[in-house]
């Protein structure tokens, strides 16, 4: 006689691949592989049905750490990658990451399209204010005063970009903002972003130990904002003038918004399509 | 109210100590791997070998817990100081050239975090079955904690010096 077994609930090392990660010791992007695995797992999706596809840079090697389906794209285009696979297959949770420059300098336009679009998908957006596969240069979130890269001596002299402020005005439904030398506070926060029906953008403070040492110093900086989540873009806007950059949460969450779908479902024939546009 | 005194019954004090270990050995496991990838062997070699004994002593543990049922606890939700579990090593600590001296300095300092944990335990829960047990615990990582010295010691001095790389992949540019 056969005897049901229970399930076994997966575990977060299940969402790993076993290919070893080439970031360097120390980077904060180790700890967001593990963010996102301790997610997954206590959310109990399916390996099969989750998606994560990234674009380039040291962050977006992330793809190829997971044992979810994953595509490492092209630079920039992460977002619109995505966006294709969700229309496409709507049932998928599909993640997207990268870094700072990645989604902000090449793949900019995309990162305010996809708030707007409000597509079901979670950005996780590994920000440590440097190119570092590139061995250092300024990217858009570099404080204008930074000097270190042999490319901007004086610094940039530009002021840098504040990715959740963009993404407010943009439209984006949720944004948090997490650090990766709090992983279990930022698994929580990826928990709720993934969960959120519509798109969710969650800028991770990430340290690059190599080029910017300095950040190191984040764990003694980086504290809780100080109110509790809002559904108001005002007050959300209020809050991110004075919280230094560097305040950690569920900054704003607004559900009244439906998630962009497409009318087929993506089950449309190009016969479908033919009709439709035909003249 | 201290963690500690949070430790009303054997089952939450067994999941808490599963998990130190458990995470630890994770991170062991990933430090070797980044040592393995930037061609640093011997500490890869510690790190794994860290990892192992991890593994072993989170396997005891759920041994001794077969027959109690675990709380299942989400990771945000325990209560470690500092966010991560005691024993798991700092990963902002470490550095490609770093020696086998200096991994194993670095485990030290976890063990003696999680002996400190295991300790306070001892003497502050609520419940005599959990300070037993976590009494026991320490006891356990104090021999960790001596292992790992005498270890440590059997390293030649010549091999305390920081490694060079002579044509470094990391220069600012």
């Amino acid at each position: 006689m056969e005897t049901a077994m229970a399930p076994v609930p997966p575990r977060p090392k299940d969402y790993k691949s076993d290919i070893k990660p080439i970031w360097c010791p120390g980077c904060g992007d180790f700890a967001v592989l593990s963010a996102i695995t301790k997610a997954l797992a206590f959310r109990e999706l399916p390996r099969e049905d989750v998606a994560m596809i990234t674009g380039i840079g040291c962050s977006s090697r992330i793809a190829a750490y997971t044992g979810v389906y994953g595509f490492h794209g092209v630079h920039g285009r992460a977002l619109a990658l995505a966006a294709g696979l969700k229309a496409a297959r709507p049932e998928l949770t599909v993640l997207v990451a990268g870094g700072d420059g990645d989604g902000l300098s090449i793949g900019g336009n995309h990162f305010i399209h996809a708030c707007r679009r409000n597509m079901d998908l979670t950005y996780v957006l590994m920000d440590n204010q440097v190119y570092g596969m590139t061995k250092g240069q300024a990217s858009p979130t570099t404080a204008a005063d930074w000097t270190r890269s042999k490319l901007t001596p004086h610094g940039t002299g530009i002021r840098p970009f504040q990715p959740a402020a963009m993404a407010l005005t943009a439209g984006a439904t949720f944004i948090a903002r997490g650090f990766s030398g709090d992983p279990n506070g930022l698994a929580k926060i990826l928990v709720e972003a993934i969960a959120h029906p519509g798109f969710s953008f969650v800028q991770v403070l990430s340290p690059c130990l190599t080029f910017r040492p300095e950040q190191k110093d984040w764990k003694n900086a980086v504290r809780s904002f100080a109110d509790e989540e809002t559904d108001d873009p005002v007050a959300a806007a209020a809050r991110l003038q004075d919280d230094g950059a560097l305040a950690t949460g569920i900054l704003y969450r607004d559900p009244r918004f439906p998630a962009y779908r497409s009318r087929t479902g993506g089950e449309a024939r190009v016969a479908d399509f033919e009709e439709a546009f035909a003249l | 109210m201290s963690l500690a005194r949070k430790m009303t019954d054997l089952p939450t004090f067994l999941a808490y100590s599963v998990v130190m270990e458990e995470e630890a050995a994770e991170r062991h496991d990933e430090l070797a791997d980044v040592m393995d990838v930037h061609n640093n062997p011997d500490v890869a070699a510690t790190f794994r070998k860290l990892a192992h004994y991890s593994r072993l002593h989170a396997r005891e543990i759920r041994e001794q817990s077969a027959t109690l049922e675990l709380p299942k606890i989400a990771p945000w939700d325990f209560e470690w100081e500092g966010g991560e579990p005691p024993e798991t090593a700092d990963s902002d600590e470490v550095h490609y050239l770093m020696n086998r001296a200096q991994a194993l300095r670095l485990a030290m300092e976890n063990e003696q975090r999680a002996h400190d944990f295991y300790a306070e335990i001892s003497r502050e829960a609520p419940n005599a079955e959990v300070r037993k047990l976590a009494a026991e615990f320490a006891a356990e990582e104090r021999e960790h904690l001596d292992l790992l010295i005498a270890w440590r010691e059997k390293i030649p001095e010549s091999e305390d010096e920081p490694l060079i790389d002579p044509d470094p992949a990391h220069m600012p540019e």
